[in-house]
């Protein structure tokens, strides 16, 4: 007998040897990641303080100090009140944000939720079809999308303007003429902004299908049986009931256009006169064309600002307390 | 448990925390990094991806290696904007290549992560006249030589000229301008419009980046002002030879020489815009020969390349150096990576044929009057007498931001209708004299 509780105590302590080890086998790894993420987001963030250059050794400390001087809070007074050209760079590339950011939202709510409610009203056979073209876009390059909408916006060649001088009108230089503008946004920026909603709107659509598909048919029945109108049933029973992934649809899509870059780099590179320079190219330029790490670090940290901001405005604005 | 994981967690923040530091140049004791008998000192060389520069390094490597069978040198090479970023990253964590190939204006940037040239190699004034003023003024900071350049980086002046479109245009070719205005006359007869009034053909694509801030610099100058203050710890771009250079401009594009809406930098660039049959005279450096070259082998226009004309007085200008290569201070073999940079920068018969493979204008006057280089590239001689008038830019805090962000932007939205010519200059000339703040 005490044999057999010796052994199970033997057995119990391997066990857990066994377990102690997994843990550490397991967790060791995550925690150095971990480590290594905290490092770069503290090294992010004490640069914000500094002048800092990888051209310049600088002090003895990871290159802070010395010719990479400490600054303070040097970098955000001069973001904010500046004269200098990176100050007004910023300035402007924050406003493009903002409009390229606000733009975006509205126009891809409208189209992807239409679509999506589209395609839920047809048939089966069709759905999976349309389903398919739809999100392809999303899985082409950005590099791709650029590329071919840059063809089509060609002042000469492009068939935008083959179109137009079709009927008669007056070709545009879509992503070069700084003069032409659409309710005071600059051409240009609309061009990017409708080849980067192409790209994107298959992502939200398919979430909005999901929605759609969890909304009880009795509800919608009930909706029909009292006399509501196909449009109160969609802004007084879908709408409310598909709020919580609304409110994921938004914060998703404002998140990734705050954080555009790619798109904008190959179609305009912030062109024409920086009038579609946003703040991911900006910091991209200073930190890796300009040397300025430090300045682009405090730029990074005010996107970081504005997006958190934006989020859980989104947040409170949205958010409901119930499910279904 | 729980205390083991601490302490590892606070290990690893520590270790991570200290691997990111700078690291110290090596020590100069060669007997100690000596390889064992038998070993190769190995050397590693970086530069950025172009085929024909890198075919050339290529073929000097090879040739150094083999009076040298003690040496290997091993060449990386990187995608440009890369290249820019290994060199952020590496070089303030000292783990750099042991030869780095670098612009000739990012010496000023880098040098304070470079070896200065050992007297044993070449000294400053050795250097000063085995080259050209402009590309060797690249490499010379503080009176300390950094590196040796491999090119004359000349954005000013050189022209592709379309011959097909010339003789359809009953026009003389090759051209025989004496003035700017010759220039103009024709290519006012190049340009063309589609029936919609877009411009479909440049007479004279001058507006991209680098034709426009070479051509606004070198104007200046050939009208006896400058852009630097007496000092040189400022510019000085609100000026009568400014204003006067940009009205030249403007007036070009008001004759309907190019319409900078439709041709600029990132619309119609004039390599691809040339090379498609779109341009007339296209006015870029002598790079665009070998990129055109490559990039449209199909295109059956006739062309050459020919220099412009000075808008005034002597063809004096500014050019921004050239590629060269420059030394770590962290390499352990820095005796054998001079060496190397010294066969292939300051040898001439070495530094023709890297200048032949690549397609680029000689940095030293023996190379580039050399009979070779003529045939090989019969638009270097066409350069010869212009070359002595190029000045260095200048070591400016930060050139690509004056020329890319401040310069290009306001002259073009002045061509193109946005800014006046006194907005313009008022604009350049503040916000340039901020990037010394």
């Amino acid at each position: 007998m005490e044999a057999v509780v010796g052994n199970k105590k033997r057995s119990k302590g391997g066990l857990a040897i066994s377990k102690g080890r997994f843990v550490l086998g397991v967790t060791i790894p995550l925690l150095l990641y971990e480590a290594l993420g905290i490092f770069i987001l503290g090294w992010a963030f004490a640069l914000i303080f500094f002048d800092y250059s990888s051209g310049r050794v600088g002090g003895p400390f990871l290159g802070l100090g010395g010719s990479n001087p400490f600054v303070g809070l040097g970098h955000f007074v001069e973001m904010f009140s500046g004269t200098s050209v990176k100050a007004s760079l910023f300035r402007m590339s924050l406003k493009n944000t903002l409009i390229f950011a606000f733009a975006i939202l509205p126009l891809n709510l409208v189209v992807t939720l239409s679509l999506a409610y589209l395609l839920e009203s047809i048939g089966n056979r069709f759905k999976a079809l349309y389903r398919t073209i739809y999100f392809l876009p999303v899985l082409t390059s950005s590099v791709g999308v650029a590329l071919i909408w840059m063809s089509m916006y060609d002042p000469q060649a492009g068939w935008i303007n083959a179109i137009i001088r079709f009927f008669g009108g007056t070709p545009v230089s879509w992503l070069s003429d700084p003069r032409a503008g659409f309710l005071g946004v600059p051409v240009a920026m609309w061009a990017v902004i409708l080849a980067y909603l192409w790209q994107d709107y298959g992502y939200n659509m398919v979430i909005f299908i999901a929605a759609l598909q969890n909304i009880p048919q009795e509800l919608k029945d009930a909706a029909l049986i009292d006399g509501a109108s196909p449009w109160q049933t969609f802004t007084r029973i879908t709408i409310p009931l598909i709020q919580p992934t609304l409110l994921f649809v938004c914060v998703m899509t404002m998140l990734s256009s705050f954080q555009v870059f790619d798109i904008i780099q190959v179609m305009t590179n912030g062109d024409p006169g920086n009038k579609t320079q946003v703040l991911m190219l900006d910091i991209y330029k200073n930190a890796f064309r300009y040397q300025n790490l430090g300045w682009a670090a405090a730029e990074s940290f005010v996107l970081f600002l504005i997006v958190m901001g934006v989020t859980i405005f989104q947040m409170r604005v949205l958010r409901t307390d119930w499910e279904y | 448990m729980k205390k083991l994981l601490f302490v590892l967690v606070l290990a690893s923040l520590l270790i991570t925390a200290c691997g990111g530091g700078a690291a110290e140049p090596a020590a100069e004791s060669p007997a100690a990094d000596a390889p064992a008998s038998g070993e190769k000192t190995m050397v590693r060389m970086w530069a950025h991806t172009n085929n024909s520069f890198i075919a050339g390094y290529e073929a000097l490597i090879a040739a150094y290696e083999a009076g040298h069978p003690d040496v290997d040198i091993q060449l990386e090479h990187f995608d440009y904007e890369l290249y820019l970023q290994t060199l952020q990253t590496s070089m303030p964590a000292g783990e750099e290549a042991d030869i780095i190939q670098l612009f000739g204006t990012w010496t000023s940037q880098y040098h304070e992560r470079l070896a200065p040239v050992p007297a044993n190699v070449m000294i400053l004034e050795q250097a000063r006249e085995t080259f050209y003023a402009a590309p060797i003024g690249g490499y010379e900071v503080d009176g300390v030589l950094y590196g040796f350049p491999q090119e004359f980086n000349m954005e000013y002046g050189g022209v592709l000229v379309n011959k097909t479109k010339f003789e359809a245009a009953g026009l003389t070719y090759p051209p025989e301008w004496k003035t700017m205005d010759d220039v103009l006359a024709d290519a006012k007869a190049l340009a063309q419009k589609d029936e919609a009034g877009m411009q479909s053909v440049a007479g004279f694509h001058f507006t991209a980046a680098d034709p426009t801030w070479a051509s606004f610099l070198a104007g200046i100058k050939q009208r006896g002002g400058d852009y630097w203050n007496a000092d040189r710890t400022g510019f000085t771009f609100n000026t009568p030879e400014a204003r006067a250079q940009l009205q030249w401009m403007m007036d070009a594009v008001n004759a309907g020489v190019v319409d900078p809406v439709v041709f600029n930098d990132s619309t119609n660039f004039v390599i691809d815009a040339f090379f498609q049959g779109k341009v007339g005279i296209g006015y870029i450096g002598t790079w665009a020969i070998a990129e055109g070259q490559t990039n449209f082998p199909d295109f059956a226009d006739e062309w050459d390349y020919v220099y412009l004309p000075p808008t005034q007085g002597e063809p004096v200008f500014v050019a921004d150096s050239g590629w060269g290569l420059t030394v770590s201070p962290n390499s352990k073999h820095q005796d054998v990576a001079w060496d190397f940079v010294k066969f292939v920068t300051a040898d001439p018969k070495n530094a023709a044929q890297w200048n032949i493979a690549s397609g680029t204008i000689p940095a030293m006057p023996a190379v580039a009057q050399a009979p070779e280089i003529a045939e090989a590239m019969p638009w270097v001689p066409k350069a010869l007498d212009s070359l002595p008038y190029g000045e260095y830019l200048g070591t400016m805090p930060d050139r690509d931001l004056v020329m890319y962000e401040i310069i290009y932007p306001h002259i073009l939205n002045a061509l193109q209708g946005v800014e006046t010519v006194d907005q313009a200059l008022e604009a350049i000339d503040a916000e340039a004299n901020s990037t010394f703040e």
